[in-house]
């Protein structure tokens, strides 16, 4: 036990680490390993549902969904499923209870800072949507012959977009949340109407025409489209684009406003 | 013994922490008023006080977690607003309610934590000697307290500081968790590591510090030796009179600060050599005293006799002011 700090033991030289981003990156990335609950619900559940939905479900065309195969309509909405799923409920929960435990205080008393964790959480949330984006990308596209986006600039930029606007809309709740449980609760609120515009459970080119205008100025109501026109060569619509840019503007706004680091 | 800063001892060492006239506020309250020490290097200095008499406030200034209201900071010669980076490189801070994600593994908090500092101490070092190695690979949430407790001190010391500030260290301990905390403390101490020890604990103090500031309502009350404060009050002397002592005779003596009778027996309080000076009063009065005991007065005595003056100072002022 009275075994000594020592100051010799190191005989070399201080070796200068790396910067800590790195591993603090690494680090938040084996938390979220070990949420089973999330990567259930963010990753493996939209995969799994476009295998089931594709499988069963005629690929043909249907004047119901705009003259497009149910696959294509639905692909694009299970993009933004993962991304909502990060951005919303992983993303301002984990953060809520760090501050709630004074982890982000703790940090903040280190060289590294607490900054740098929001950092690695948006990283993370940006990494791994973009990987599950691009797995179902191909999954639809070899296994359903969904064309893959011949517009690839605006796919981008529409999936781009979208993570924003939904990062922003994550840090929100993450600054107004008293607690990681009333995080939770509003993601989970959220989550519903967001994805309820988007098209999951009624595809938008089967509402009617006044729930399609107001689903257009919904984020995810005009995140979808934006992807299924660059699906077929077409540059995502202006207004979707505007929409999306304005929703990652206000929101991250009032979110830095308010984010408090500690209790 | 109102007086606020005892001058420092003898500046033959170097000064660690200089705070001049810190004052913070909270709103309407003052939480801390007003509060200069100094701090010598290799010494572990405490700050004592009861819940809300600003402690963790004055640390947290002095860590530069939170902005004065007024007053002077310097740590390791850093303005610790200006140069807030570097300060977190060289001071060590475990704060009172932190806890680490539940999932995070021992050995993956010691690495992380390990990774942001210039010349960190090897983990595994720290790991054994904090006596974590069994506990490398379980959770936070698995700790028991005593383990999160040495997992925080280890987290603190991983950077190599040369100031570490514990904030209630032994809070929520058991006994002997709380001891072999001590020994670590004082092991790291040989280390020539300077440590500022808040606590809330008298014994832990005693134990501990070379030093020791009572705060009480954000002013500092006393500066000195856990055994000075303690000697300021001196000693104790109760017994059972076997024949009626008269208490004026006792009280005339001009060691005696105080003397009253109490179910039986007498008790008197009184500075340096009271207990032989009433002995001698015994002798001459042919009173043979029965269960005698003496007490030192200890930092305990010293703190609440500091407080209480304090609360009746405040008080009177209260009372005067129309």
């Amino acid at each position: 036990m009275m075994a000594t700090v020592s100051r010799t033991a190191t005989d070399k030289p201080p070796q200068q680490r790396r910067g800590g981003f790195p591993r603090l990156f690494i680090t938040e990335f084996k938390l979220l390993r070990r949420e089973p609950m999330i990567l259930f619900w963010a990753l493996l559940f939209p995969v799994g549902l476009l295998i089931v939905l594709g499988s069963s479900v005629s690929n043909k065309p249907k004047a119901a969904f705009g003259g497009l195969s149910f696959i294509v309509v639905y692909t694009p909405v299970l993009m933004t499923f993962t991304l909502t799923l990060l951005a919303l409920s992983a993303m301002p929960a984990t953060l809520a209870s760090y501050r709630d435990k004074g982890y982000l205080k703790r940090l903040s008393t280190t060289p590294i800072g607490a900054m740098r964790l929001l950092a690695a959480q948006l990283a993370l949330v940006v990494g791994l949507s973009i990987s599950v984006v691009v797995l179902i990308m191909l999954v639809s596209h070899f296994a359903y012959s969904v064309p893959l986006p011949s517009e690839v600039g605006g796919f981008i930029l529409a999936i781009l977009l979208t993570m924003t606007a939904m990062a922003s809309l994550g840090l929100l709740i993450a600054s107004l949340a008293s607690s990681q449980r009333v995080a939770g609760a509003i993601g989970g609120i959220l989550f519903f109407p967001l994805m309820f515009f988007a098209g999951l459970w009624v595809p938008q080119q089967s509402m009617g025409p006044t729930l399609r205008t107001i689903s257009q100025y919904t984020p995810l109501g005009a995140a979808v489209p934006s992807i299924t026109n660059s699906d077929f060569g077409n540059w995502p619509g202006t207004t979707h684009l505007i929409v999306l840019a304005a929703y990652t503007l206000v929101l991250s706004r009032i979110a830095i406003r308010f984010f408090r680091w500690d209790r | 013994m109102t007086a606020a800063v005892t001058p420092v001892a003898p500046v033959t060492t170097t000064e660690v922490v200089v705070v001049e006239h810190l004052k913070v506020r909270y709103g309407d309250t003052v939480a801390v008023d007003d509060v200069s020490l100094s701090i010598n290097h290799g010494e572990i200095f405490g700050i004592l006080g009861p819940n809300g008499a600003g402690k963790t406030t004055t640390v947290e200034c002095i860590g530069g977690l939170r902005k004065p209201d007024a007053g002077e900071i310097s740590v390791l010669g850093l303005d610790v607003r200006a140069d807030a980076k570097q300060l977190h490189e060289r001071v060590g801070i475990q704060l009172q309610t932190s806890e680490l994600p539940d999932k995070i593994c021992v050995h993956e908090a010691l690495d992380l934590f390990a990774s942001f500092y210039p010349d960190p101490v090897a983990p595994e070092e720290l790991l054994q000697l904090l006596g974590l190695q069994e506990k490398r690979d379980t959770r936070y949430v698995n700790l028991s307290g005593g383990q999160r407790q040495r997992l925080s001190i280890a987290l603190a010391l991983v950077g190599r500081p040369e100031l570490a500030i514990l904030d209630e260290l032994t809070t929520g301990l058991d006994p002997q968790s709380r001891r072999e905390t001590w020994k670590l403390i004082e092991g790291i101490r040989e280390q020539g590591l300077t440590v500022i020890l808040v606590t809330h604990f008298m014994e832990e103090a005693e134990y501990l510090c070379d030093r020791v500031a009572l705060l009480h309502r954000g002013r500092i009350r006393a500066i000195d030796t856990p055994a000075n404060l303690g000697a300021g009050l001196g000693q104790r002397i109760s017994f059972r009179a076997t024949t009626a002592l008269d208490l004026d005779k006792v009280r005339a003596l001009p060691e005696v600060r105080e003397a009253q009778a109490q179910g039986g027996r007498v008790l008197i309080e009184g500075s340096g050599d009271v207990v032989a000076a009433v002995i001698a009063l015994l002798v001459q009065e042919r009173i043979v005293p029965e269960q005698t005991r003496v007490e030192q007065s200890t930092l305990d005595d010293a703190f609440v006799a500091l407080t209480a003056e304090a609360d009746a100072e405040l008080a009177m002022q209260a009372h005067t002011v129309p």
